[in-house]
């Protein structure tokens, strides 16, 4: 294989220097500049020079006839240079009142006078070496970007060069200002050089940087390509561009979404914002409001792994709850599953904390799991969440049975104080009880319509549950540890919710849930009145985080 | 036009017998004034009072896009009664007027107190008696602030005066922005007529500054000083009969300024000098100003004249000796005794009550005469405003002037209008910035202010 770099044509064509020219005096004028630079600054000469760069490939991650994905290790010690034109302010005394209140100012009567000097500065032998990765695409032009700062030394001359002090102080700055184009500006700046070369007609849209909404897309959207596919800028995309698409190119892969139904989320985004009535019908979509209990879901589907979850929820009676539903759909992996997560506390105060938390933004960051079970004393704050969620979703171990039944095993200790369990069961028959993201942005019709056939279903029977429940509590539990349980607890949850990541729907799952936390409840309670003596001599070695307030 | 704020300070000076002209920064105001006066932008409104003797406040709203404004009071030790601080009274030149003319250098430190007492000869201000009942006047102080409310930008200002020749200053500035939240100027100026000196220091880079003026020539000079000098040029100039008073007649000023910055390590300097006649001048009062900045080969030249007391002219030009660069300017002030109303709406000057019905027209066509440079009509008020402006407080009952035109261009053809006067009780200033350069959007500012103050 061998790679060809042409050097002297970029040189030589003539429009080149002109086009970059002008766009670097666009970008050095662009920042604010200080106010010893009193007018604009003009680049007037620029010249790549002759040497090529030394380029030496470390790692090509992608290559075909349209798009280049790879890593360089660039050296240059070339003739390029620059000159740059711009006048100064050589009074201290007038920049020094330039920026400072006028009430305060020492007016001076004409010791502030100006005296503007025209500067030149050329910056020569430049010296580069910094690893680049360069993506390239038909699609969106070039982008390279420098992994390390990439400048070396350069030399910079100018009017003053006789004056030591000066001299410093501008090979300074500049040098300063430099690194910041470089690892700034020159991206972009080539991005759109690359544009004007290949397609000229994406340019305007290009104001913003196109937003990495690419990954979240493991689902296969080219399958069924909405009629009217945009691509992620709001580009119209014909049918031959989306069977040009492959899903697994990288950066370059393009989202598709039907134009219409993005129009009618934002309207629906949007609606939510606002107290408007108005609520757009997005076709294929199906609304958390109707998904309710009577919701079916195919019954020969059911995970029995996502029961401890939902049989230790009641076990939490009288004592706050506070129900954390993260919102996946829009993480960037896209791996974790839109399953709700439970995390209680014991004080009502961070209950109602979390519950404000969720209306600021549960519905908009990316989620984490989070289960919390340990006691008030050991939560401190909510702030904690991140650090215990961001643990949980590490890697994930395989499932054990015994943690499974310890998570089960802590209900009925909880419950024989507590008969009041009830309430929970109320308060999971009442979705409207339950905390509910104000907006859940991407809802996909693709997951949606394939999670039918790996969500869980709400078709767990009662007598599966009733007959688990205390199957598992005749076992003899190990004191373990309320974070051991919570983590691990954690992990399988994650560790289930993986299989259908792409696929879950969230709202179904949520109704599940609350359906069979509620059943379990409602038997658990039933079976404890009914059978009160088989609760209280059933352990007498409770885990530590679960001891009786 | 002159805030309100800034009107009572300078009342407090001159209560307090200050003269603020005389220091080094004050050395080119004429031509400042005439020519860099402030453009109103926006539309603001400023509502103040003198509520009692001792106290001021005043409001202001702006909007310029965006709705600002501004509270300030002000507190003197010193009993404002002499002011008129009703803006249906305010003489319109102590607040409008650009053109300084020279202060008594002899009787600046003298006038405030000598007032209520019997006046004395000129070296005689030192007797013990005058000392002692004067030295608690001399321990007057003035607090002012002001907070800008949307950027909550407080401005502060204590003027202490220690002794008849000294006086402190202290200003600050408290913002979120600026560095360290904010900015201190100290200032001390120790002012003994016929020299002033002032010394400075800034929180902000660790500034230090000295500037000093000294005046000789006309008035200072000994035998000049002396009271019966003085009269004897009163009485030629009634007489008008000597040749020898015909003469340019004034005083030479020269100073130069130093500043040090000791935390960047930067500093600046200049020199100048200015010839200003004196009041007692006949012929056309004129103020010639020479300033240098050694440093930085900065030449500046102004040239200010009163060509009649309806008129002031004023121009300056700029030199670099190192860079050639070159500026000038040239500013002008124009003074009618028509309604503005009249200006404004056509109306006829008749409709107003107080002035005799012929006054007006004769105004009128004096003031064609003046927008068309034809001073051939010899105005028969032009005389008195002399003595209206000697004497503020008896000039409000009758004003002469209503309003005033000022203009200024310079080299970049961008032109300055500013037409300021009083309706009914309003003092108003509007002005508007045209730029010949870009004739496509020449406007490039807009602006009405609206003061009225009871």
């Amino acid at each position: 294989m061998a790679f060809n770099f042409n050097w002297s044509p970029l040189t030589a064509d003539a429009d080149f220097y002109d086009r970059a020219r002008d766009l670097l005096t666009t970008a050095l004028n662009k920042s604010p500049k200080p106010p010893i630079i009193v007018d604009d600054i003009l680049v007037t000469e620029f010249n790549l020079g002759s040497v090529p760069p030394d380029l030496e490939i470390l790692e090509i991650g992608d290559l075909a006839e349209d798009r280049f994905r790879g890593i360089f290790k660039m050296c240059y010690s070339g003739d390029a240079f620059l000159t740059l034109k711009t006048r100064v302010q050589a009074n201290p005394l007038n920049t020094y009142l330039s920026a400072k209140p006028g009430f305060t100012s020492p007016q001076p009567l004409a010791a502030a006078s100006s005296l503007t000097i025209p500067l030149q500065i050329t910056l020569s032998e430049i010296k580069l070496s910094a690893f680049i990765i360069v993506v390239f695409s038909k699609q969106k032009g070039l982008t390279l970007v420098f992994r390390n700062d990439p400048l070396e030394s350069l030399k910079v001359s100018s009017t003053f060069d006789s004056i030591q002090f000066v001299r410093d102080y501008l090979q300074r700055t500049i040098e300063a200002k430099l690194r910041d184009l470089m690892m700034d500006e020159l991206p972009a700046i080539i991005h759109r050089l690359s544009l004007q070369l290949w397609c000229p007609d994406q340019i305007p849209l290009y104001d913003e940087e196109p937003k990495e909404a690419d990954e979240e897309h493991a689902v296969n959207p080219l399958a069924t390509p909405p009629l009217d596919a945009v691509d992620a800028n709001g580009q119209l995309v014909g049918s031959a561009a989306i069977s040009e698409l492959s899903l697994d190119g990288g950066p370059e892969s393009q989202s598709l979404f039907s134009k219409k139904n993005l129009q009618r989320l934002s309207d629906l985004t949007g609606s939510q914002f606002t107290s408007s009535l108005f609520t757009p019908s997005v076709g294929d979509v199906m609304f958390r409001a109707w998904a309710g209990p009577s919701d079916k879901v195919d019954p020969a589907n059911t995970p029995p792994l996502s029961t401890p979850n939902l049989v230790r929820t009641p076990s939490y009676t009288g004592s706050a709850h506070a129900y954390t539903f993260s919102d996946s759909g829009s993480q960037v992996n896209g791996s974790f599953a839109s399953r709700p997560s439970l995390s209680s506390f014991n004080s009502a105060t961070a209950g109602l904390a979390l519950g404000s938390g969720r209306h600021n933004k549960a519905g908009r960051k990316k989620k984490m799991r989070v289960v919390n079970l340990r006691r008030k004393a050991e939560t401190e704050a909510n702030s904690e969440q991140g650090d215990e969620a961001s643990e949980v979703s590490g890697p994930a171990t395989p499932m054990s049975e015994p943690i499974m039944d310890h998570a089960v095993l802590e209900m009925p200790e909880e419950q024989s104080g507590l008969p009041s369990s009830s309430t929970n069961k109320v308060r999971f028959g009442r979705p409207s009880d339950l905390p509910q993201q104000p907006r859940r942005q991407s809802v996909r019709t693709e997951a949606f319509k394939a999670s039918d056939a790996q969500v869980p279903s709400i078709k767990a029977s009662d007598a599966t549950v009733s007959s688990q429940v205390p199957l598992r509590l005749s076992e003899k539990p190990a004191p373990v540890s309320a974070a051991n349980i919570a983590a691990a607890d954690a992990k399988s949850d994650w560790k289930r919710s993986k299989p259908m990541s792409d696929t879950s729907s969230v709202i179904l799952e949520q109704a599940w849930i609350m359906k069979m936390a509620g059943e379990i409840a409602r038997r658990v309670y039933d079976e404890k009145n009914r059978n009160p003596a088989f609760w209280d001599d059933r352990d007498d070695a409770p885990p530590p985080a679960y001891e009786a307030r | 036009m002159r805030e309100f704020m800034h009107y009572i300070t300078n009342a407090f000076y001159g209560a307090t017998g200050w003269n603020e002209d005389n220091t080094y920064k004050a050395l080119n105001a004429t031509a400042r004034e005439l020519i860099d006066f402030p453009l109103p932008r926006g539309l603001r409104l400023t509502l103040s009072s003198l509520a009692t003797p001792h106290f001021a406040t005043s409001y202001q709203l702006g909007s310029v896009g965006i709705v600002d404004g501004s509270i300030s009071y002000l507190h003197s030790s010193v009993p404002l009664t002499g002011v008129a601080a009703r803006s249906d009274r305010i003489p319109l030149p102590a607040l409008l007027r650009s053109y300084r003319r020279l202060h008594d250098l002899g009787a600046q430190e003298r006038q405030w107190f000598w007032g209520a007492d019997e006046p004395t000869a000129g070296p005689a201000a030192q007797t013990p008696a005058g000392v002692g009942a004067s030295l608690d006047k001399y321990k007057s102080s003035l607090l002012y602030g002001r907070l800008y409310l949307p950027q909550s930008l407080l401005e502060g200002l204590v003027v202490r005066r220690f002794s008849p020749a000294l006086q402190v200053q202290l200003s600050a500035v408290s913002e979120r922005s600026l560095r360290n939240g904010g900015t201190l100027l100290g200032l001390v100026q120790y002012d003994k007529g016929k020299y002033g000196v002032e010394g400075l220091a800034s929180t902000d880079g660790g500034l230090l500054g000295v500037r000093g003026l000294y005046n000789f020539g006309g008035d200072t000079s000994p035998q000049a000083v002396t009271p019966p000098a003085g009269q004897t040029y009163s009485e030629s100039n009634g007489n008008g009969q000597s040749a020898e008073r015909d003469r340019i007649y004034g005083r030479f000023s020269t100073g130069g300024e130093v500043y040090y910055g000791t935390l960047n390590k930067s500093g600046g300097m200049s020199l100048g000098a200015r010839f200003a006649t004196l009041p007692a001048h006949r012929g056309t009062p004129l103020t010639a100003t020479l300033t240098i900045n050694p440093l930085m080969g900065n030449i500046d030249a102004s040239y200010a004249v009163l060509a009649r007391d309806y008129c002031s002219l004023a121009t300056r030009v700029e030199f670099n000796v190192y860079s050639y660069e070159s500026e000038w300017a040239v500013g002008m002030e124009l003074w009618s005794n028509r309604r503005p109303a009249g200006f404004l709406l056509g109306a006829d000057p008749n409709s107003q009550p107080e002035p005799a019905p012929e006054p007006p027209k004769r105004k009128e066509r004096s003031f064609e005469a003046k927008m068309e440079w034809r001073l051939d009509d010899p105005d028969p008020v032009a005389p008195e405003p002399f003595k209206t402006e000697s004497e503020p407080a008896s000039a409000g009952s009758k004003e002469e002037y209503r309003g005033v035109l000022k203009a200024r261009l310079d080299q970049n053809m961008r032109i300055g209008l500013l037409w300021e006067g009083r309706l009914k009780s309003l003092i108003f200033s509007l002005g508007t910035g045209i730029d010949f350069r870009k004739l496509g959007e020449p406007f490039r500012s807009l602006g009405l202010e609206i003061q009225y103050s009871s």
